[in-house]
Parts: C-alpha cells; structure tokens; sequence
C-alpha cells in the first residue's frame, strides 16, 4: 500500500537498493582479491556492448520470461510453485520426446516440440497439484522435491535409447545427450545488426501482454486473483479452490515446460545447442522464478527484469576472463532480490513508525 | 529376486546402520531446529541455506585453526548469520517468508560455490568416539555410539529442543506465536520476536548440521553437497506432525532412503543410480502423501503477523 | 456533568484526556474524556461503533490515539504495548478473547507473565483465585475444548492472576446467557469489593449497565454524550442520549418511506409470481431438515438442526455468541459441508459445501465478518460488486470494463456507498460503506433467500438504520430474510417469527405476538443447559 509516499521516493529507495546490492557484491569480489570494475565492465560488455551480445541477451530472456509469466500464474492463486526448475526440465524432455516421435515437416515439428514442452511441464506442476488438493501436502515442498525427481527422471531418460538417448550413439564413450533437432525444425533467427536472436522473442512478448490481459480482464482472471486474495469469499460466490488452483498450477507449469521447449528448439548455443543433455536447464527456471519475484506479480514489468537477469547471465561469460570467478553473476542476482525486496517493507514499516512516534510525542 | 536379496543384506549389514546414521544425524540437526522454527510459526525454506552455509563456514573454520570443534561453532555461526537475514527481512521487514527463503538459498548457493573456488578451504574428518559398552549393541551400537564425536551434538539439541518449546516460558510464548498470534499479541506476547528467535534456533541448529555433515560425509567442501536435503528436513517435521518424537522418526525414515545407495554400493550391489537417487525425494512425497491430512499443524504457521492486521 | 464528586480528593486510577483516534476518514474517538476511580465500576455504555471498543484499546496499548493523554495514577504515560498496560496494572477482558486454544487453561493464564514458568505455581494462582470467586474451571482442559462460557471464565481468571488496578471488560455479556451474565457480576462485585479495583464495563445493554454499574460515561459517534452517577440515573433520558433520539429501534419497524434504489434494484427483478406476496405461502423457500456438521475452526457445530423460512417474512436467528449462529450462517454461504440433513431450496436440495451453490441456488448472505468471506479487500470496488455474478459485465469470459463502470456507478449511487469510484481499491472504504457494498452485490443478484448474520456489528447508527430499511423493503417484494444476531432487542423489533439457537440447534419458535425479552432469554437459557 503506498499511501503518502511519492514516486520520486520510491525511485530513489529502488535505484538506493540495487546500489547496496552492487556494493555488497563489490564488496564479497574485493575481499577475495578480485577487482569489481573489471568485472562491472565485463557483465555490461558482455550483456549489451559487444557485438552480437544484446541479441544473445534477448534470446536467453525468453525463456525467463515464460517461466516468470507461469510464476505469477500460479502465485495470484495464492500458490507457491517453486519448482519451476524442474518443471522447465519435463517441458524439455516431452519436447524432445514428442518431438522425434512425431516428426512432421518444420514449422508442424516444431508446434509439436512446443505443445509437447507445454503439456511436459504442466503435468509436472500437475503432480505437485493433486498432491496439495487430494492429499493435503503443502505445494511449497512437494514442487521443490519434484526438482530433484524431474533431473533424475531425465537422466534416467538419456540413458534410454527408446526415451531421449540419440539412436546409434556408441554409450560407454559419449555424453549422454538427445538427438540434434533438424536445422528445419529449429526456431527461426532475426538478425538485427549482427545481433541474433529467436523469433520466440516476439511470441514472449505477445504472451506477456495476453496474461497481463487474461489476470486484469477476463472473469477467470478475476476469479483466480479472488481466489488468492480471500479463499473464502472466493468459496462462497463459487470459485473452486481446487478447479482453479489445479488450473493455476497447470498454466504455470505450462509456461515453464514451453520454456524448457523453447531453449531447445530456439536457444542455439545459449542452451545446449538444440540438444537435451545433463545440465541442459542450468537454472534458468530458478532464474525465472527470481524474475517473477522482483517483478512482484506485475506482469509488463517481468520482460524488464529478464532482460536484466539474462544480461547478468550473458554477461557472466565475460567476467571470467578478469581472473574472478564468473559464479559472482548468480551472488549479484540474489543480492538484487533480496535488496529489491526492501523498498516496500521500508515503506511500510516507516508509515507504521510514524503513527507510534506521533503517539509517544503526544504523551 | 536380485533386489530382494540385496535388500536383505542391506538390512542386516551393520554398515546400513552407520550410513542411515551419518544421514539421520545432517536431517536431525536441521529438522529440530526447523521444529522449533514451525512452531513459532514460520516455514522456514532456508534451512537448505542455513546447512549449506553452516558446511562452508565450518570448512572456513577448519582451514583457519586446523581443529574440528571451532569448525563446529563455526559451522554454527554460519547458519545463524542466514538465520539472521531471513528472520529481520521476513519478521521485521515484514517480506514474504518464502521469498526470502528461496532468495537465501539461491544467494548462499552461488556465494559458497564462487568463494570456494577463491578460498579453497580443506577441512578433515572428525575423529570416532566410541562409547563403551553401548557401541557393542549388535547393527546399531556402532551407528548410534560409535560416531564420529560431532554426531552425539544431537544428543544433546534434541532434548533442549523439547525442553525450551515445552518447559519454559520462551517456548510457551512461542508455542502461542505459532498458534494464534493475534492472541498471543493481545496477552503481551512480543510475536514476531520469539519468531525471529524461533529462526535463530534453526539457523544455529542447522548450522551445526551443515559442519557436522562436513567433517563426517565431505572435508573437502562442495556447494553442491547438500543438494535439496534440507528441504527433507521440512518435510520430516511435517512428517512428524510437528511433534519432536515424530519429526526424529521422519529423519531416521529419510535418512534410511538418503543412504540406501550408499550402503548398496558398499555391498557391492549395483542398481539404477537414478532411480536410487531420486528414491529419498519419492520416499519423501510418498510419505507426505500419507500423512501431510491426518496431523495438525500450529494454526499459523506461514502466515506472517502484523499489529492490526487481520 | 462531570460525575463521582466525592472522589475529588482521591487521585483516580487512570485518566483518559481528550483522546482522539481516527482511522481513515471515519472519527472512532473525538476528545474524550474519562476516569476510572478505585472500588468503582464504570459503565461505559454506547451503541455499536459509538467508539467504546476503540477507547479501551487506547487504554491497553492496542490502539495509538492521534491525540489526548493518559494518566495512571497521576502518572502521565505512553501506552504503546499490551506489556506496558499489563505493567501498570491494566487488565482487559477481550470480545474476542486473547486465549490460544490449542494451549491449555493454565498455560494461557501463564501467557503473557514473566519470570520463571512454574505450572505448579499457576495452577496455584488459579486455585487461589477459583476458591475466591467460585469460578471453577480445570485448568488442564485444552481451551480449545471449552465451551464460550468456560472461555470466558479462563480470560478472567487469566485477568485477575495478574491482581490488576483495573479491570477492563469489553462486551463481556455478548457471549453469555443471562444467567451466565448474572453471574459474571457478581463475581465482579466480589473483586471489586475484595480488591479495590477500578471496572470499566463496555457495553451496549442499558439494563445491564443499569444494574451494575456505579457511574456510567454515555458514548455516541466517538463523543462522550453523557456522563453521571448510575443512582442519580433516569433509564428513558440515558437511552436518548445513547441513540440521540427518542426511541431506538421500535421506529424503524415501522417501515418508512421508501429509498429511491428500491424501487430501481427490486420493483424490476421480482418475478410476477411473487410480486405482492407478503404473507405465507405453501413451500418454504429455505427448509433445513436436521442438519448436523462441524464448524469452521473453533466454531460450535451444528446439531440436528431444523427450520423453515416462508417467502415475504423476516424471521429472527437468536442466540448467544457460539451457539452455533456463525456455523449455520456459514452453511448458507456454502462453506462448510454437512455430515447429516439436507439443505433445501425453493424445495430443491442444494449440496453443502459445494462452491457457490448456495448462491446460485439463491441464497444470498451478509456475513458476520465482512473481512471473512464478504469482501476482497485488495480488488477493486467495481470487481466486488460484480464478483458474484460476473457474467453480468462479461462476454465469452472478457470483462467489458466500460459497462462494468457503469453499472457500478449506479449501485454506488444508489447505495450511497461513498469512495472515490468503482476502481477505488476495496481497502480504501470505511467499514459502514463496505457493508454497503456487499448489500448492493447480494441483492443485485435477487435472491431469493437474504441471510443476515450479524449484519450491523461494528458499524454506525446511520449504517444500521440503512441496512434494516434495506431488509423490510425486501421482504415487501417477497424476499425472505433470515436475521441471525445475539442483540435480542434487534431481533425483537424486527423480526415476524423468532428462532431461538442453542448449542448447534434450534430449541424454540415463537410469534411476534408472545415474544418478549424475558421469553427469548429464558429459552436461551433452558437451551444451553439442557
């Protein structure tokens, strides 16, 4: 609630914030030997400045777009989904799956690949889902323990040749990794001044703006943020809690399995070169997760934030060339969250403060 | 058949007992200190931070003074520093506790794995104590009382754990935090303050955890090495249904899971890594499944408390 | 008009001074003034949101006055924390209790103390203070097990282990019988003759403020109105001061004039059939038949209970504070479920529990707490007028935001609720106006059924005297209205038939014509101890 604070004043304690979070990280980077400017100029250099990089960025924002865009989903029904790591992993092993199952010529394959990511990663949220509504169990643990299942699950799967594994591969001597998806099938690339990036941008962007639509302007949207704000209200006019927080954990698993989907058949050589293998989802979902976070359930502010986000990744490849671990990128990511969830708690505790200090004043 | 055999080994080799113990000991730590945490009211996630935390400080620990008892405080005060963090950001700033939770797990996770590769610190495993007499029981006498010294910390965490939540006036208070804070609050309760202290509790213990788990399992530390065990820390205490006794019982079952691969490969049996991998989290979910609808939990737990505000 | 005399020379145990509170736009307190002398009860007596509850909070830390000051004992103080009140000697009986249920009695009584937590010394206290005043109570019982009345026993005993200056109680009656109220004040008596203590007594019963009380402060819309020795009492001039008119409540069952948005909101919704219908007709529109089910939370359980609602009357839900009101109020408003009994319609079984089913059958509620399950307090004005029945301003599921203003600012007009329009976030309204909202909602949905739980608890005369005009009209168009609340004398003046609930169940019906307060107090009695 931000009665009686101006928006210069929220600008100042936002741009104060992400200053303390910098400094905290300068601070970490010093006191083990390293330099901080260096580093500061390698994460702009390679996020933005270098050639090609913004274009780079921009394809890796996607998919924390779509992760993000699932978050909120899920958390307007008052749900916390926090598994979306391994949701995104499930989307991507149905893409693959589906995918070289089905064939079909390019632009179908690939509706198939993303289809597929789609119902992956939404069945995994789902599991989560009737665990919560037919059983009781808290969803904030059971998504965070599927993480785990889903990345053995996979592993499991890329051992297989009849699941993911690359038909005719010799075992004993290669990485465990899925067949390349065709050149045709891949997402087309635009190249803009010698920045590349997937068309999946423009399709992440249109998906932002049609569930900022469907939260503020549809009856469902409506319903679902009722339901996560009074369940009991909701209850009583009737919003099922179960219905929709089933649909809710759905979509938004939805959205990171389209993700999972989408680093595969569009993210070149960002992610695993339009391959599955291990590590392939490299916590992008965790990632997605902070964006929906720090966007604080605003969806036209999370295509913001990921960019951010994805600069801070894009940008970490450059940082080890400076002597300093490129891992400090992911330190900096959650100091930013953590300081950018200070603005609003200073706020409020400040308005309650000054109530109290008038009170003792008076006495 | 193979597997029932296997089974059968396992079950009856002395060795089951010892690794089952090395687990139970890392999942009790944090689990009675995320008890303590419930009870006041909060879901503290960040026991996962706090144990990892705990692991690295102590290896820092070791590395400075070459001796695994400053380790241990250190692996303490690792554990209370995320404590700290998360109970001024969640309790005083009034944050969303998950949040902040998730935030701190993802933070210490990247923090400890890039000051690893900078520091490199090398820590040692901690001497056996046996107790005499005790440790000759047959299959668990060597688990039980004839661990590595650290482990018999828990002997002592535990209790004080029971009596603090039910035998003195902080644990009442806090007991009341967790239940009905608007009531508690009314009767001149300081909530949110036995809730932070709640979350020191579990920061500490946890701490302890993460050196004990250190100086036992890895000496040579690896942020990698906790790896979502904290949040079957979690899940024991709702396992329990947030009694002490049941919450224990929840870390030896996860800990019998956690360390079944272990003592499979120690025997010499050779099974689906994955699926042996995977088997704690399943185990674990399974278990919840089953129980999560037949207890009860403190009234409040998770809701955040604000003067005023219902 | 200043009272208590004779105690000029003594320094008074606490003073209030001009203590002013606002929240929001609304004024609870406006510059009052009150003092507590020791060996005295003060009644301070007012109706709903007359700003009492406000006041007492100010006293024990939970509420910061804007302005004024307090004295103890001649000390001025800052009373910022319930602890600094408990310090001082300041003890209060809460309305809505400060007991943790799932502790035990003597774990509660301990709650709050300090030092070294020893059981035995409490339930030593306890004993103490149970041989003192005869209030028996096993102090090893989970409260949560208790009835309300043992409860409340608990909360007092819990006040007076602390051996308080002064003692607080808050509307301590509304959850008791009359023979449970009786006793509570005697037992009040008893401490203030035993320890001297300074008594205020919120309340808004003349007669009991009457009858117990030594000097009594009479507060209206956050002033103080009057202020006067009780023997030097004449019972009509203080229940004018109280209302601030002549007669309280018999006026407006008079039925006045009719409000504009009446004639807009029902003259065009009711179905022909029922148009004109003022009397009984064959079948009830709402028939419970031996329902039993469990409660929300701690709330009293339903018990085998029966009744029948006929289309045009207004029939009365008494009862004391958990005697299971809020759970059949819940059980119209779908949220909890049933073990046994039926629940019928316009003749048509609803199922119990089911979302919105109660609703769509026809069965609109305005709920006790509107907080609860009345309004979403972080959506908009326009979205909560609409949530019940969104397909009014929708299309294939899309909101059609301009026709949704627009309706929206008819019902606000109509309704008089005051904000600064339909996308005014819920939040920024005054209590009495977010009532106004969801008696705009309900009704604009026609229903057939309108089930009122305690519809005017905590809101202004104004607000209250709304609502009532609201109902009658209803009625006239062939609406039923089910009145549930525990102010009798509401009931009485408003209701053609009245029900008496005890212990999850109905335990008597009778007509306007035999009612009376004595009657309904009597059978809720009989009923709780039965």
């Amino acid at each position: 609630m931000s009665r009686g604070i101006r928006i210069n004043e929220w600008l100042l304690m936002y741009v104060l914030s992400v200053v303390v979070a910098l400094g905290v990280s300068s601070v970490v980077v010093e006191a083990t030997g390293g330099d901080w400017w260096p580093v500061l100029e390698a994460l702009v250099e390679g996020s933005l400045l270098a050639p090609g990089r913004w274009g780079e960025t921009l394809g890796v924002a996607v998919p924390l777009v779509l992760v993000a865009l699932g978050t909120v989903i899920s958390s307007k029904a008052g749900l916390v989904n926090i598994g979306q790591e391994g949701q995104l992993l499930m989307g991507a092993a149905f893409a693959v799956y589906f995918g070289f199952l089905l064939g079909g010529p390019g632009v179908i394959n690939l509706v198939v690949v993303m289809m597929a990511g789609a119902l992956g990663g939404a069945v995994w949220a789902s599991v989560a889902g009737l665990l919560r509504f037919w059983r009781g169990v808290p969803e904030v643990l059971s998504t965070l323990l599927l993480v785990v299942v889903a990345s053995q699950a996979v592993g499991y799967g890329l051992k297989q040749q009849w699941l993911l594994l690359e038909p005719g591969a010799d075992r004993g001597n290669r990485n465990q990794v899925s067949q390349q998806l065709a050149s045709g099938n891949r997402v087309p690339r635009l190249d803009f001044f010698g920045n590349q990036f997937p068309v999946t941008v423009f399709v992440a962007v249109v998906l932002a703006l049609l569930v900022a639509f469907m939260l503020a302007r549809t009856v469902w949207g409506m319903r679902l943020r009722m339901l996560g704000h009074n369940h009991m209200a909701a209850h009583r006019v009737g919003v099922s809690a179960t219905s929709y927080g089933l649909a809710a954990l759905g979509v938004g698993g939805a959205f990171a399995g389209l993700a999972g989907a989408a680093m595969f058949a569009g993210g070149g050589f960002s992610f695993g070169n339009y391959q599955l293998g291990p590590g392939f989802a490299d916590n992008i979902g965790w990632t997605g997760l902070l964006v929906a976070l720090v966007a604080r359930e605003r969806v036209l502010v999370v295509p913001a934030v990921a960019f951010v986000f994805a600069g801070l990744r894009t940008g970490a490849g450059f940082v080890n060339s400076t002597g300093v671990e490129s891992r400090i990128t992911e330190v900096v990511q959650a100091l930013l969250v953590l300081a950018l969830l200070l603005p609003p708690a200073v706020v409020f505790l400040r308005t309650r403060r000054q109530a109290r200090s008038v009170a003792l004043l008076k006495a | 058949m193979n597997f029932v055999s296997a089974a059968g080994d396992v079950f009856s080799s002395e060795s089951t007992y010892i690794n089952c113990m090395l687990f139970a000991g890392l999942l009790g730590f944090a689990a009675t200190g995320e008890w303590v945490a419930e009870r006041s009211g909060t879901l503290n996630i960040s026991v996962e931070a706090m144990l990892l935390n705990g692991a690295f400080a102590g290896a820092v620990g070791y590395h400075l003074f070459d001796w695994v008892g400053v380790a241990m405080c250190f692996g303490a005060l690792g554990g209370w520093f995320i404590a700290f963090l998360q109970a001024q950001m969640s309790h005083r700033l009034t944050a969303d506790q998950f949040v902040v939770g998730l935030t701190l797990n993802i933070l210490v996770l990247g923090l400890t794995g890039f000051l690893d590769r900078e520091i490199q610190p090398k820590a040692a495993f901690a001497a056996r104590l046996e107790i005499p007499l005790l440790a000759e029981l047959p299959w668990v006498g060597q688990a039980l009382f004839g661990a590595p010294w650290p482990f018999y910390l828990l002997y002592g965490l535990v209790p004080l754990a029971w009596w603090l939540v039910f035998r003195t006036r902080w644990g009442l208070e806090l007991r009341a935090a967790g239940e009905n804070p608007q009531s508690a609050d009314v009767s001149g309760v300081e909530v949110n303050l036995r809730r932070r202290q709640g979350i020191y509790f579990a920061g500490i213990a946890s701490g302890l955890g993460g050196a004990y788990f250190l100086v036992t399992r890895l000496a040579d530390f690896d942020s990698s090495a906790i790896g979502g065990r904290g949040f079957i820390a979690i899940a024991a205490v709702v396992f329990g249904g947030w009694t002490l006794w049941g919450t224990m019982a929840g870390c030896v079952l996860f800990a019998g899971a956690l360390s079944f691969q272990l003592s499979l490969q120690g025997l010499g049996y050779e099974f689906n890594t994955e699926l042996l991998q995977a088997l704690p989290f399943l185990v674990t979910i399974g278990a919840m499944a089953v129980f999560a609808r037949r207890v009860r939990a403190p009234v409040a737990l998770a809701q955040p408390f604000i003067r005023g505000l219902k | 008009m200043r009272g208590a005399g004779s105690h000029d020379s003594e320094v008074p145990v606490v003073e209030l001074c001009g203590i002013t509170k606002r929240f929001g736009d609304i004024t609870a307190c406006e510059q009052v003034d009150l003092t507590l002398h020791r060996g005295r009860i003060h009644g301070i007596l007012g109706e709903n949101g007359a700003g009492k509850s406000t006041l007492m909070k100010g006293l024990i830390g939970l509420v910061l006055p804007d302005a004024g000051l307090i004295r103890v004992n001649g000390q001025i103080c800052a009373i910022h924390d319930p602890l600094i009140a408990a310090e001082l000697g300041i003890a209060m009986v809460h309305q809505h209790f400060s007991l943790v249920e799932h502790l035990t009695v003597w774990e509660n009584v301990a709650l709050g103390e300090s030092g070294r937590l020893n059981s035995t010394e409490v339930r030593r206290s306890i004993e103490e203070i149970v041989d003192l005043y005869g209030l028996e109570v096993d102090y090893d019982a989970q409260v949560g097990e208790l009835s309300v009345g043992l409860r409340q026993r608990v909360e007092i005993i819990k006040c007076l282990c602390r051996d308080p200056d002064v003692l607080v109680l808050d509307e301590p009656t509304s959850v008791l019988t009359p023979d449970e109220s009786a006793e509570l004040f005697s037992t009040l008596r008893e401490v203030v003759a035993e320890k001297g203590s300074a008594v205020g007594l919120v309340s808004h019963k003349l007669d009991e403020v009457l009858s117990v009380t030594d000097e009594i402060t009479v507060m209206r819309d956050g002033r103080v109105v009057a202020s006067m020795l009780t023997e030097q009492v004449e019972a009509g001039h203080l229940a004018k001061a109280m209302v601030g008119r002549e007669v309280a409540l018999s006026s407006l069952s008079q039925g006045s004039e009719e409000p504009e948005s009446f004639k807009r909101v029902f003259k065009q919704q009711a179905s022909p059939l029922r148009v004109g219908v003022a009397g009984v007709v064959d079948t009830p529109v709402l028939q419970l038949e031996g329902v039993t089910g469990r409660g929300r939370g701690q709330a009293m359980p339903l018990n085998n209970l029966s009744l029948e609602l006929y289309a045009g009357e207004i029939v009365g839900v008494a009862g004391v504070a958990g005697s299971g009101q809020r759970t059949l109020a819940d059980l119209l408003s779908s949220l909890v479920s049933l073990d046994a009994g039926r629940v019928l319609v316009n003749g048509t079984e609803v199922l119990a529990g089911k979302p919105g089913a109660m609703a769509k059958a026809g069965v609109a509620v305005i709920s006790e707490d509107r907080h609860d399950s009345g309004v979403v307090l972080e959506m908009s004005v326009a979205e909560n007028l609409f949530m019940a029945t969104p397909h009014r301003v929708a299309r294939c599921g899309v909101i059609n935001q301009a026709q949704a203003h627009r309706i929206a600012r008819e019902m606000i007009n109509e309704f008089s609720i005051s904000c600064s329009g339909p996308e005014a976030p819920m939040w920024s309204l005054s209590g009495g106006s977010r009532q106004r909202v969801v008696l705009a909602r309900e009704l604009a949905a026609s229903p057939d059924v309108l089930v009122a739980a305690q519809p005017t608890g905590g809101l202004d005369v104004g607000a209250i005297e709304y609502i009532i005009e609201c109902f009658q009209q209803a009625v006239t168009t062939g609406m039923a209205v089910l009145w549930i609340s525990s102010d009798l004398e509401e009931i009485l003046s408003l209701s053609q038939r009245m029900l008496v609930m005890a212990e999850g169940r109905i335990v008597g019906e009778m007509s306007k014509a035999e009612a009376s307060l004595e009657a309904l107090s009597e059978l809720m009695d009989g009923g709780s101890q039965r």
